[in-house]
């Protein structure tokens, strides 16, 4: 558990807060280095392990949608390595 | 009245909130470990559903108090750069587009207009949406996306009327300070259409039950509109700008959409034919105390409480029920806050008999929507109405 950080307000009109460094370990699995550091650019890996089981069809619509609504600068080699990682580690087996 | 046994419930501590995944990922052994719990900056121990950006979830308990703690109320946030620091000497809250006056509101400024306040229930699109048959991808909270809070600022309104909206205008759109990490993923802007935007009720919120906004909840101001889901409640308010056309970027259109029929819902599985923007909150009631799983004392009086709320209407009554729905009793409701807030309810109980009890309730509101007793589904995950259940054991 982290602390609540020091935060400012008054006299000076300035207010900062200073966010805890929580880190997220993905399950084991080949290509799970990919998965780390893709996902990981615009997001915490909690993102991925809080889902449900998921079929592949259905992280591929995922992995999709990150990169097609999300813009992720993923190709498409890397995308296939991610989507088979996910489908194994927190797939369903269908 | 077909239920079925949430078998997901048995992930469900007395917290009440869907256990996140452990530090090593997956959901094998979420009962063991329980939820994580984190720290943030003007937070008290809330449970982590995700570190960056942060989304922490309330634990059921703090709902035991009408107005829910600053420091307890659930955290948002849809893109990793949140604000974490503002000069409120720089500050401005800008207003354009479609208008006669461009206006740069200083906090000063904002506090010049009237202020208004009352007390309404906050709550996440997706609240409860770790519980939806079949499951579905997003934010998978609990109960714990909601908090009942008296907010203060002033009226959206009053601000637009000294910018003067022209003719033709048809939405409003609310950025905030938050940004997206990269330039391709959409920038979190909501609108609002112009009628809507200039009811009465919708404030520029700069306080949350006394005390300015938590930088976490959106300070320095944020829009409430109040009877709606939170999608819209945009924080760290920076911009608004009146358009002339329908505003339909990445999180109106197609994010935050619901089928477009009066359950808003679906078959599990099936795609709508036509969606609209969410928008009203439907009905909710839960059991706060007991708690699921509590052990109770037989002969001991047990004052069962709880809460319900809906969008924009009072709560005309709730009714509940310790058979598992076979026999229902009235509850008292406790002080009226206004229909934007939620009501307590109270029934008293005296279990005479050892064994295993479901305790469930239904709330209608003044103008008769209820609860359904399945649940009901729509792909996004939002919505979520069912009558809840509770188990209590009495020895």
């Amino acid at each position: 558990m982290t602390a609540g950080l020091a935060f400012s307000a008054a006299p000076d009109g300035v207010k900062s807060i200073d966010l805890p460094d929580i880190k997220t370990e993905l399950a084991a699995g080949a290509e799970k280095d990919k998965a780390e550091k893709f996902c990981s650019l615009c997001h915490s890996l909690d993102y991925i392990t809080m889902q449900p089981k998921f079929s592949k069809a259905q992280w591929t619509g995922t992995v999709n949608k990150m990169i097609k609504t999300f813009g992720g600068p993923i190709s498409d080699d890397d995308a296939k390595a991610i989507i088979d990682y996910l489908a194994g580690a927190y797939g369903t087996g269908k | 009245m077909g239920f079925k046994e949430m078998s997901r419930r048995d992930f469900l501590k007395a917290s009440g909130a869907m256990a996140a995944a452990t530090a090593m990922g997956g959901p094998a052994d979420l009962f063991a470990s329980g939820p994580r719990m984190a720290r943030f900056p003007e937070k008290t121990d809330l449970i982590l559903m995700t570190s960056r950006p942060p989304q922490l979830e309330t634990p059921m308990h703090f709902f035991k108090e009408l107005l829910t703690p600053n420091d307890a109320l659930f955290v948002r946030w849809h893109l990793a750069n949140i604000p974490t620091y503002v000069d409120m000497k720089e500050w401005r809250l800008k207003i354009g587009g479609n208008i006669d006056k461009e206006l740069q509101l200083s906090m000063d400024d904002l506090k010049g207009f009237e202020k208004i306040s009352y007390t309404a229930v906050i709550q996440c699109s997706g609240n409860s949406r770790g519980l939806f048959e079949p499951r579905v991808a997003g934010g998978q909270w609990g109960h714990g996306a909601m908090g009942n809070v008296t907010w203060t600022g002033v009226r959206l309104r009053d601000i637009m009327k000294k910018a003067g909206i022209k003719a033709g205008s048809v939405d409003i759109a609310f950025n905030g300070l938050d940004s997206a990490p990269f330039p391709k993923v959409p920038d979190l802007v909501k609108s609002l259409p112009v009628d809507k935007a200039l009811e009465e009720d919708i404030m520029v919120a700069f306080e949350m039950n006394g005390k300015p906004l938590t930088m976490l909840n959106g300070f320095p101001a944020r829009l409430i509109v109040p009877g709606w889901y939170a999608t819209y409640w945009v924080k760290s308010l920076s911009d608004i700008t009146v358009l002339t056309k329908t505003f339909e970027e990445f999180w109106m259109k197609p994010a935050y959409r619901i089928p477009d029929n009066d359950c808003g819902c679906v078959a599990p599985g099936a795609a709508p034919n036509k969606t609209v923007p969410i928008n009203r909150m439907t009905t909710r009631s839960f059991v706060i105390d007991p708690s699921d799983g509590e052990a109770l004392v037989k002969g001991k009086d047990v004052k069962i409480m709880g809460i319900a709320f809906s969008g924009m209407h009072s709560i005309r009554d709730v009714i509940v029920s310790v058979d598992g729905g076979k026999t229902w009793g009235e509850t008292k409701l406790g002080g009226d806050k206004g229909k934007y807030s939620w009501v307590q309810w109270f029934y008293p109980w005296r279990p005479t008999r050892s064994g295993n009890y479901t305790i469930m309730c239904k709330a209608t509101n003044a103008i008769g929507e209820s609860q359904p007793f399945e649940k009901l589904w729509n792909p996004s995950g939002y919505l979520l109405n069912n009558v809840e259940k509770v188990s209590v054991t009495v020895r």
